[in-house]
């Protein structure tokens, strides 16, 4: 055994300087990448964004002008405060929804447990654009689902009403990343050792006390991830409310009805890149510190245990 | 998917500077030297496919210069794309589509080429006079008309004998007459649909005669108070608080295409562009469509508008202006107009309009009518000194957020609308460093 030690560690002697070089040259292509589709990208934002841009006058340098009127901008704050409102409803519907699912795959009494597992994250790889579509048609009074169901039972019921949109949206969501969410967690059971479940049933514990002591704690890590994901995914949500106006009318969804939206829009249609610049960066801000309390507060709870 | 989204938020502020690589990228194939005899290569951004077939022709008359049609988007998205073009220097291509409405929006800025230049002022009697107005911007021309949208009323003739209206409304009075019948057919039987289609308010303001913007290079005023105005905008109103319009149903979505085919829908006054896309989009329909003119305000007077329609221009900063204007005025006014037509482009030229063969072609789609007749007529009858402000792309886009309360609740009303359409256009004109009352 010492001697076999013996060589690896003289081969290891004289590398050792050599190490942060080598380490370097394999950082490198993805740091290349990085530094071009991330760190330049975002630099270039935050340099827009002390510009206004003008149909008259050209682009002048405005410093924090930008940032001080988007303060003030009851559209941006409008949209802010909806993606809030989403995410604080339609979040933890989905969570515990794809949590419910993850527990009921793992507990082995389902059959077809493969087929049912690919089925639920199914709707995950369908583009968004493509299940607003089909969400629109389902949904439309005038010849969907819904405009049956409204004729059979007598009722005027709109999912795209100006009061009634964001449920829908929400519905669209749920469907498409309850799937995503539940592999998650599926594979968070997955990990758990099977011996303490052995010791679990040893100990005469029920399915029930085995779901609360052992596999809910287990879920602890991964729910923190998918909050954090899910608040980054609804507070930019785009592709739904830029389509549903061409399939719906008047569905209430304006040109700041997210802020993404709101800052598609500026940029596209207002020439106004600076601005919208500015958004990214403040919308950007917050998500992340959103996502840093919620991780914060997680991490804090995981430690403290039960 | 979810982090994706992460990535199109940047991408909606960094958007400049990626089209600025892809356009570097892009004019590295253009040719540089144009000296008299050499070969020049002209680069023509269009979202009309007619004019890609017109290059051929073209090409073969003038051997030393190149044609490349390139389709970089329609309207928005080629708009951007030349505004980064621009800025950026480089890629800007030699000849570019423009809806009407875009053209001050180009011009005002000295971004477009004054076609004077060329010699463009003395085709202006070959043309429709407000198609002209529309590529006039200060007295210059900026553009050729490459094909027009004169208002016309689209009516499905069953339909509207069902309801007991045996001859197409000519009056917007009658119209209103006419609109009360359809409805008592129940169900879903309206006379036309709206749900805040900014483009047929304005086109019926038009033909009121009134005049809300006007354009005095950077300067523009805004008024939806005039007399025109005010008549149009209250009878549409009358038409929505009555109920006689649908109000559910948006204009291009699916649940038009089936009410264009069910015949619930009875007139959609429109462009004359229409033509081209109601027999894909009510193909049951067949025959019971037919074109008239718009209803007028006043019987036995012959007034239209215009919705839509689009032109050719030079980017000031193009490379190859001469060569550009010899193919803009072949494909638009010259020998290439002819072959742009038979592939179904509906130009506002008068040597098509007049022409016999064209007014007397009949469409078996419309039940044997004549449609070109109708819409040359339509397009001659067009009221002139119609302005857009330059940032009327903006300004159509945040429309439908004002209207959008009204339509759906019908709380407010059309004319509130436009007045806090104008406040908002005033304070975003006046930021664009235009100077808007």
């Amino acid at each position: 055994m010492a001697q076999a030690r013996q060589p690896d560690a003289a081969a290891r002697g004289p590398r050792k300087p050599r190490r942060p070089q080598a380490g370097l040259a394999f950082i490198a292509p993805f740091a290349a990448l990085f530094a071009l589709v991330f760190i330049v990208p975002i630099l270039y934002a935050a340099y827009l964004s002390f510009f206004q841009d003008r149909l008259v006058g050209g682009t002048t340098f405005v410093g924090l002008d930008n940032y001080t009127k988007l303060v003030r901008d009851p559209q941006f704050w409008d949209g802010v405060a909806r993606v809030a409102r989403f995410t604080l409803v339609q979040v933890p519907i989905m969570l515990v929804l794809s949590m419910a699912l993850a527990l009921a795959l793992d507990s082995m009494r389902l059959h077809g447990t493969k087929f049912l597992r690919v089925t639920i994250f199914l709707p995950y790889a369908v583009p968004a654009i493509v299940s607003t579509l089909m969400w629109g048609f389902l949904l439309g009074v005038k010849y969907g689902l819904f405009g049956s169901l409204n004729k059979a039972l007598g009722t005027d019921f709109d999912p795209f009403s100006p009061g009634t949109t964001l449920i829908s949206i929400g519905v669209m969501v749920t469907w498409a990343f309850t799937g995503f969410n539940m592999l998650i967690f599926y594979a968070a059971l997955k990990a758990v050792p099977r011996e303490l479940y052995e010791a679990a049933a040893i100990d005469g514990a029920n399915e029930l006390q085995v779901v609360r002591a052992i596999k809910l704690p287990a879920l602890r890590g991964s729910l923190v991830v998918t909050v954090i994901f899910s608040i980054i995914g609804t507070f930019q949500m785009f592709n739904e409310p830029q389509i549903l106006p061409s399939m719906v009318a008047n569905s209430g969804v304006t040109t700041f009805y997210t802020p993404n939206l709101y800052a598609y829009n500026l940029a596209f249609t207002g020439s106004q890149q600076g601005y919208a610049a500015a958004l990214a960066l403040v919308m950007a801000a917050i998500t992340i510190a959103v996502a840093y309390a919620v991780q914060i507060r997680g991490l804090r709870n995981a430690s403290s245990g039960r | 998917m979810r982090l994706s989204r992460k990535l199109r938020l940047l991408s909606a502020a960094l958007a400049p500077m990626l089209a600025l690589t892809a356009c570097s990228g892009g004019s590295g194939g253009g040719g540089t030297g144009a000296s008299a005899n050499e070969q020049v290569k002209i680069k023509v951004w269009s979202w009309d496919g007619t004019v890609e077939g017109a290059v051929a022709g073209f090409q073969a008359a003038n051997p030393n210069i190149k044609v490349e049609v390139v389709n970089a988007g329609s309207s928005q998205d080629e708009y951007k794309a030349l505004d980064n073009a621009i800025q950026a220097g480089s890629g800007v291509p030699d000849l570019v589509m423009f809806e009407y409405f875009a053209v001050p929006y180009f011009a005002i800025p000295g971004k477009l080429a004054d076609l004077g230049e060329f010699g463009a002022g003395k085709l202006q009697q070959d043309y429709v006079p407000a198609a002209w107005s529309d590529v006039t911007v200060g007295g210059k021309v900026y553009a050729l008309p490459s094909d027009y949208g004169p208002s016309a009323m689209f009516y499905n003739e069953a339909t509207l004998k069902k309801a007991g209206v045996d001859k197409p409304p000519a009056t917007w009075d009658e119209y209103y007459e006419a609109a009360k019948k359809v409805r008592a057919l129940g169900g879903d039987h309206y006379i036309a649909q709206d749900t805040g289609d900014i483009f047929f308010l304005l086109s019926l303001i038009w033909q009121a005669g009134g005049r809300p913007f006007k354009v005095d290079g950077t300067k523009v005023h805004i008024d939806f108070t005039d007399a025109g105005t005010t008549k149009a905008v209250a009878f549409w109103q009358k038409m929505l608080d009555e109920g006689l319009i649908n109000t559910k149903i948006t204009g291009w979505s699916d649940d038009w295409n089936r009410a264009l085919n069910d015949g619930s829908l009875a007139t959609q006054t429109m462009g004359g562009w229409l033509t081209s896309t109601l027999p894909e989009r009510a193909p049951k329909a067949s025959g019971d469509f037919k074109v008239a003119l718009m209803p007028q305000w006043e019987p036995g007077t012959k007034v239209g508008a215009a919705n839509g329609g689009s032109s050719f221009g030079i980017p000031a900063a193009a490379e190859h202006k001469e060569a550009a204007y010899k193919f803009l005025e072949y494909f638009a006014h010259g020998k290439g107009l002819s072959s742009r037509v038979e592939a179904g482009a509906f130009v506002p030229n008068l040597s098509v309009l007049d022409d016999k063969a064209f007014r007397d072609k009949e469409s078996t789609y419309f039940g044997g009518q004549k449609v070109g007749a109708v819409l040359a007529e339509a397009s001659e009858i067009v009221g002139s000194g119609w302005q857009y402000p330059p940032f009327f792309e903006w300004a159509r886009s945040i429309y439908g957020d004002l209207a959008s309360p009204f339509y759906t609740t019908g709380k407010g009303s059309l004319a509130e609308i436009l007045e806090q359409w104008r406040q908002r256009c005033i304070q975003y004109g006046n930021e664009q460093g235009f100077e808007v009352s």
